[in-house]
């Protein structure tokens, strides 16, 4: 949460973001299968609207997605699943993505 | 591009979680880039060096193995917090590589050079 | 080459204890989620150095029921000021 309200703000005062990249469990806030509670907010839906609309970079690390069931079309024919759950805006890549992002960007921010 | 300077941190202990793997492939994904890359074992971390690990009852794989390629690919200098290892009773002697051990001064010094601190 | 370090985890962590050990004179800490704990714990800010400036992330304090039992030692702020915070040091350190 605090991850999605920081890069709202840093948007809002004029500054753009390189790519996300969603490590480990961070990995979950891509899951287009999560449903929440009526009267709580969708943190994936949240993200994943974020992402569209400011047609932000998204990816997911492929080995803390797979293992975690965060698959989209591709590593599900790669795998052999019958279903998708990562959110069509994002993709799945390796950490020389957040890597990279480092090295292109003013500044790296982690969240945990 | 120039090289940067990375400092991974990496703090827990070994098999509780998958922290310490997941700092060890990003350090390894950045060396990969040809970048300076710096690794710190603090706090419970310093356990992830011990000698002898062996998880196979556990069904992991060794932590302490897969931390004897450090060097191999081109992780520049792995330090330890001195004051972390003392506290656990341990010296440089149990430990599965060779590392630089560090007082809090060198450590500042580490990160002020750094151009990026990474936690995991 | 300043830094800003976030904590974002209570004491039991002891998360600020290890970010005292490398933070350099000029860097600041803004604590974040449960780290605001800290904001009201006199005893764990003492242990930081006058050349260390202390924030606490307003949304966090308000949500736990801290917000104006902070320390007088914390300036409290909220997102606008924690991307300024980013952009003013060269780099942030998360302790999480």
């Amino acid at each position: 949460m605090t991850a999605y309200q920081f890069a709202r703000n840093l948007l809002d005062q004029g500054h753009d973001i390189y790519r996300v990249f969603f490590y480990g469990d961070g990995v979950f806030t891509l899951n287009a299968l999560a449903v929440s509670p009526q009267d709580e907010i969708n943190l994936p839906q949240a993200w994943h609207q974020l992402i569209e609309s400011h047609e932000i970079e998204s990816i997911a690390c492929v080995s803390s997605a797979i293992s975690r069931g965060i698959i989209n079309p591709r590593e599900a024919e790669r795998h052999e699943k019958d279903s998708v759950s990562l959110f069509e805006s994002s993709d799945i890549a390796g950490l020389g993505q957040l890597v990279d992002a480092a090295l292109q960007s003013d500044r790296l921010i982690n969240f945990g | 591009m120039s090289k940067k300077a990375f400092t991974f941190i990496s703090r827990t202990a070994p098999y509780g979680s998958n922290r310490p793997k997941m700092s060890l492939d990003a350090a390894l994904a950045t060396a990969v880039f040809e970048q300076e890359v710096n690794y710190l074992f603090m706090d419970d971390g310093v356990y992830q060096l011990l000698a002898n690990q062996n998880g196979e009852p556990i069904q992991a794989k060794t932590l302490g193995n897969a931390l004897e390629t450090l060097d191999l690919y081109g992780i520049d200098e792995v330090c330890v917090d001195y004051e972390s290892l003392q506290k656990r009773n341990l010296e440089a002697g149990d430990l599965t590589i060779p590392v630089t051990l560090l007082d809090a001064t060198q450590m500042r010094a580490l990160i002020n050079q750094s151009d990026f601190v990474i936690n995991l | 080459m300043s830094s800003l370090h976030t904590i974002s985890r209570s004491s039991q962590h002891e998360l600020l204890q290890a970010c005292l050990k490398i933070i350099n004179p000029g860097d600041e800490i803004l604590f974040i989620e449960d780290g605001v704990y800290y904001c009201c714990d006199k005893k764990s800010l003492s242990l930081i150095s006058r050349d260390n400036y202390v924030y606490g992330l307003r949304e966090d304090l308000v949500a736990r029921g801290l917000r104006d039992k902070q320390d007088a030692l914390v300036e409290v702020v909220g997102y606008h000021k924690f991307v300024e915070l980013t952009v003013q040091h060269s780099k942030t350190v998360s302790w999480f």
